[in-house]
């Protein structure tokens, strides 16, 4: 089967972080693969390792982002589509939805997979947008893939358990990273991946083409600052013996909870 | 793919960086290999990288906006300290505003990462781009022999072969081990550990309360109470919005005292002086690291052998003399030094040692050995329980007298000095220690 | 101003209260704004819960009722939102942020061309726009974001899905003028087909209801740890949860798991055992409102969002707090 991979440019959320006049300030501009997209990938070489196809990563995103290309190129997979944008400032899940939906439509593939969310933003719209303007069969939150025949076997995680659903290919779904453990890159997968071809296509040149929907390529949302989570109070911490910190914590909640009634 | 590289250099610390960055100029193909998911991930380090070999590396790297480092050192102070007080010698000059500076502080890991950074934009400039990488998250578990020379290494299941190989791994030097050139016994008790704490500040208020123009920066050195009766010394670094505030503690000595250092440097930051320094900053990361002492006894006494060479902490090189700690200039000269060879050597296809001896010579000559030979004295002194309790309390104690003024005749200077002097100590030690010091600095 | 409208799917006719806490916040702005608060239930027998909802401030309830949509199942879900979309013409649509609104807002946002601003903490409406505070950065900051409002006319409403634990519950009496939408769905045109569900949590407490949760991580070693877990949580009829670390490992089902991969709860008590409190546990628990931690690490991370964090081993400390709760409940 062939597999496009999704994959982002997303800050390191575990770098510090500040907030200064409404913007984010990290200590350091790493940049890395999106938690999940790592995932997608993964699960993208397994299938193909197992039932053959071949797994190619798109991704949208400014010059710096071709490191990130050339991650998913070291694990795996074998060419990079770099939509490359001006800058990430601006966009949204819409803007990228429209990006990606727009160079798609032209090309063949069995499965269209990305992650289930987009660890900067948390929006985790993408996919399902993408699917919609493409007019294809999807499903999200994906915690296992398996091919039958030309059908993709989800498992996805849903609200009250795990539903087993069947899409018929081509369609598009969005990974958990609870479906595995991306693999570290190699050497020689880093050093082979340099030598792995890698298209540019400029974004603007896929701007304005309206598809089916409303969706244009301008971003429909607008974030207009950052700020800190409201702290929560910081709490008591008991310290000693088990039974007398059980004991102390056991009167204060029956006295200030709710839930002992 | 042919794999023979003319260089595979273990370690993407300073060291390593620096090596790489000088065989990507030179258009030599090279593979670095880091361990840490990417450079400067596991590093940690106070922070002034000294000298102006940055300014070499990376031409004009001051005009760049999101360059690695934080700030310039204008300011300059060393402190002696007792329980309550502190006395300094403080040097504050414009001279050293003006690039290229003398002294940056940095962030590791985000110095770290941009310096890999220019290494990729070198690979990228030269026609060895597909040739040469940088690859991270892969631990180099052993360095491949043929009889006795080096020639390539294994990582996992994969083998890789090169011309040369430039151990850039950091002071736990298991691989300068492994090829035979940790030659001497280095016991634990030659060894320190570093601990650390980043504070966060509204940048506003750092500048404010260090008088910091731009970004100008000052370093701060510690002696005496700062370690609580433990051999070291404590340090303070500005950074954009940041300090660092650490200590560096003699291993057999917390042992012994049955001290911790994270207790120390609690002891440290409550101190009068430093509580004013560090007030309202918030704690974001703190790390600890073992640190050489930069006893000349414990440094390799060949650093190559055929088709290797060892550079910086890996090779035990670091000074700490009183007034700064240097590991991470020496960590980038002697990584150019190591790659300078290299390029001899591949230009004569001759990786042996008769080639790659040259590399010595030229720390030998260089300001490295120089430094560490001439500062023995001084590493030795400082490590003398005399400097971190006796002279500091003495100095505090004259810092007292000398300034305070009590509407009662004072005495004068010289006077009180000989007081403080027998009260804390005696005046044949203070001039035996006098002597010393004058002639170890 | 066009009507604000809640979607509220009700799947094996249980009404989740994450909906009524949505639907009271989007009752409150309608309110505010005098334009109607209209309420869409979608499920087999939707017409069970239409008083529950006139009863929290529905002026008007639009029923879609089909056996399809018994089960969660994206197609026959999204078609049934569009038609209902299409003939009510709100200005707003608010759904809780659960599984099954994550699988179809992005696809409702193309279809209809709509901005969407999931999960968000908090929502609010500023002239022409809708105005929210989302958690980002795996939830260690807040993001302002806005969307424009669409000209009244335009089928572009605004989108929200909201965090649960983010509003409360107020009962206050609606309308609940009753409407039912025709909705015919062609099972044939049906794609993708939903083969089993696989209920492991069946039987056990529902952690998007539960009042109490008590979640394991790896410091729950062995099958004594999860007995004790149980026991705990038996006392206070409360839904156990996991970290991932023990979802991974198989301890725990992967529908238990809390946090940012897994599910967002927000409980009156949440007790963490053996839990370090990594950025993406905390992003599904720090709604919870009292949170207690067990920990043997003075230094855990969990410690800074607990309000009573008990420092030890939990193989010690859960016994004796067994066992205090059990002489406190008589
Ligand atoms: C608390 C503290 C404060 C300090 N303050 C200062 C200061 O103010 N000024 C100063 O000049 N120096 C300071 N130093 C010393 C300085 O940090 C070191 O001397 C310097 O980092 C040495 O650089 P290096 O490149 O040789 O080694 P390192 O920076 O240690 O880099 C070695 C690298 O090799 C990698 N590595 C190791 N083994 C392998 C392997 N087998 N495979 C792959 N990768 C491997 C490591 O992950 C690491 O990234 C301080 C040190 C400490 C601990
Ligand atoms: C993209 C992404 C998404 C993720 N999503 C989630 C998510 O949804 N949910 C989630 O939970 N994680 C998630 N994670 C994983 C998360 O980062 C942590 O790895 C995970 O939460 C750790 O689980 P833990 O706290 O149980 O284990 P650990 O971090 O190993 O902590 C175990 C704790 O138990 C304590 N302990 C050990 N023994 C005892 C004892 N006897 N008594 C008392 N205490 C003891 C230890 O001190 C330690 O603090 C995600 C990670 C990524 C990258
Ligand atoms: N700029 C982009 N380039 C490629 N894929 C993207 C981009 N933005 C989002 N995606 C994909 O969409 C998923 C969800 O993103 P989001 O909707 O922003 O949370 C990500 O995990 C990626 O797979």
């Amino acid at each position: 089967m062939k597999f496009f991979v999704c994959i982002k440019q997303v800050p390191d959320v575990y770098a510090p972080l500040q907030i200064r006049d409404g913007e984010i300030h990290q200590d350091s501009d790493r940049q890395v693969l999106n938690a999940y997209d790592a995932s997608a990938v993964e699960e993208a070489l397994v299938l193909t390792e197992k039932h053959g196809g071949r797994v190619d990563v798109i991704l949208a995103g400014p010059e710096k982002a071709h490191e990130t290309i050339r991650k998913a190129l070291a694990m795996g997979a074998e060419e990079g589509i770099h939509l490359q944008t001006e800058s990430t400032s601006g966009q949204d899940s819409a803007s990228y939805a429209h990006l990606l939906a727009t160079f798609v439509k032209e090309k063949e593939f069995d499965v269209l997979s990305f992650g289930k969310q987009a660890q900067d933003t948390d929006s985790g719209l993408t996919g399902a947008m993408v699917a919609q303007l493409l007019d294809l069969p999807y499903t999200t939150n994906a915690v296992g893939l398996a091919i039958e025949g030309d059908h993709l076997i989800v498992t996805r995680q849903g609200d009250i358990g795990q539903e087993i659903i069947a899409l018929p290919t081509p369609c598009v779904v969005t990974c958990s990273n609870d479906m595995n453990d991306p693999r570290i890159p190699t050497l020689k997968g880093i050093m082979g991946s340099k030598r792995k071809p890698v298209e540019v296509v400029q974004a603007s040149s896929l701007h304005g083409t309206s598809l089916a929907s409303g969706f244009t390529g301008e971003a429909l949302t607008h974030t207009t600052s950052f700020e800190s989570m409201p702290a929560r109070k910081a709490g008591e911490k008991l310290q000693g013996e088990a039974d007398e910190i059980a004991r102390q914590v056991a009167k204060i909640l029956s006295e200030k909870t709710g839930v002992f009634s | 793919m042919d794999d023979r590289f003319d260089c595979i250099i273990v370690g993407g610390g300073i060291a390593g960086l620096s090596a790489a960055l000088t065989l990507a100029k030179a258009d030599k193909s090279f593979l670095l290999i880091e361990r840490g998911e990417f450079a400067g991930a596991k590093n940690v380090s106070g922070g002034v990288l000294w000298g102006q070999d940055l300014a070499k590396l990376v031409p004009n790297y001051w005009e760049e906006d999101q360059a690695g480092w934080e700030r310039f050192i204008t300011h300059r102070r060393l402190s002696f300290m007792d329980d309550q007080s502190s006395l300094s010698i403080d040097f504050k000059s414009v001279h050293l505003a003006n690039p290229p500076y003398t002294g940056v502080s940095v962030l590791r890991s985000k110095f770290d990462n941009w310096l890999a950074g220019k290494v990729e934009e070198a690979i990228a400039a030269g026609t060895k781009s597909m040739e040469s990488f940088i690859a991270t998250n892969i631990l180099v578990e052993e360095i491949l022999m043929e009889g006795d020379t080096a020639v390539g290494i294994r990582a996992g299941e994969e083998e890789f072969h090169a011309n040369s190989i430039i151990l850039a791994e950091g002071v736990n030097n298991l691989l300068t081990r492994q090829v035979g050139l940790q030659d001497k016994y280095v016991p634990a008790d030659h060894m320190l550990t570093g601990v650390k704490e980043i504070l966060r500040f509204d940048q506003k208020i750092l500048e404010d309360r260090f008088q910091l123009q731009g970004m100008s920066g000052m370093s701060n050195e510690f002696v005496g109470f700062a370690t609580h009766g433990v051999e070291g010394g404590g340090f303070l670094y500005t950074n954009r919005d940041t300090i660092s505030i650490g200590l560096v503690l003699g291993l057999k000595d917390l042992r012994e005292k049955k001290k911790k250092p994270y207790d120390i440097l609690e002891h440290f930051k409550a101190h009068p002086v430093i509580a004013d320094m560090i007030r309202g900053g918030e704690s974001v990361e703190y790390s600890a690291h073992v640190v050489s002492s930069g006893d000349a006894r414990v440094i390799p006494a060949k650093l190559y052998k055929d088709g290797v060479l060892v550079c910086g902490e890996a090779a035990n090189l670091l000074l700490n003399a009183g007034k700064a700690i240097q590991g991470m200039d020496y960590a980038m000269r002697s990584g150019i030094l190591a790659a300078e060879t290299v390029i001899i050597a591949s230009e004569k296809n001759d990786f042996s040692e008769q080639v790659l001896c040259g590399y010595q010579k030229a720390l030998d000559d260089s300001y490295i050995m120089k430094d560490i030979r001439n500062f023995q004295d001084a590493v030795h002194l400082l490590h003398d329980p005399v400097m971190y309790s006796k002279v500091p309390n003495l100095l505090c104690d004259f810092g007292r007298k000398f300034f305070t003024i009590s509407n009662e005749p004072s005495k004068k200077a010289s006077q009180l000095m000989k007081e403080s002097i027998r009260e804390h100590s005696s005046l044949w030690e203070m001039a035996v220690l006098g002597f010393k010091g004058s002639r170890a600095l | 101003m066009n009507p604000f409208l809640t979607v509220i799917p009700v799947q094996n006719q249980s009404l989740k209260r994450a909906s009524l806490e949505v639907l009271s916040r989007t009752v409150e702005l309608a309110n505010e704004k005098g334009t109607t608060a209209d309420v869409l239930l979608l499920g087999a027998q939707p017409e069970t819960f239409s008083q529950l909802v006139a009863s929290h401030g529905a002026d008007r309830v639009f029923l879609v009722g089909n056996s399809l949509l018994n089960q969660h199942l994206n197609t026959p879900l999204l078609k049934a939102i569009l038609m209902a979309i299409d003939s009510i013409h709100p200005s707003l649509v608010s759904f809780a942020s659960n599984e099954s609104t994550k699988d179809i807002l992005g696809a409702l946002s193309a279809a209809l061309g709509s901005p969407a601003l999931p999960d968000v903490a908090s929502f609010w409406i500023e002239g022409d726009k809708v105005c929210v505070k989302r958690p980002v950065m795996a939830a260690k900051i807040l993001a302002n974001v806005k969307a424009l409002f669409p000209n009244s006319g335009q089928k572009k409403p605004v989108l929200v899905s909201v965090r649960s634990g983010s509003y409360e519950v107020v009962e206050r009496a609606g309308r609940g003028e009753k409407n039912v939408l025709e909705f015919a769905f062609d099972e044939g045109t049906l794609r993708q087909t939903l083969r089993e569900v696989v209920k492991a949590t069946a039987g056990t407490v529902d952690l998007a209801e539960a009042e109490v949760i008590v979640a394991a991580g790896r410091g729950v070693k062995d099958d004594e740890g999860k007995r004790l877990i149980s026991e705990l949580a038996s006392l206070f009829n409360a839904g156990i949860g996991a970290s991932r670390a023990l979802t991974e490992s198989g301890a725990y089902d992967p529908s238990v798991q809390i946090g940012q991969t897994g599910k967002v709860v927000s409980p009156q008590l949440y007790f963490a055992v053996g839990i370090s409190g990594a950025i993406q546990h905390v992003a599904g628990m720090s709604n919870s409102k009292v949170i207690v931690a067990i920990n043997k690490d003075p230094d855990a991370p969990i410690f800074e969002v607990a309000d009573y964090g008990l420092v030890g081993d939990l193989y010690q400390i859960l016994p004796a707090l067994i066992q205090e709760i059990k002489a406190i409940k008589g």
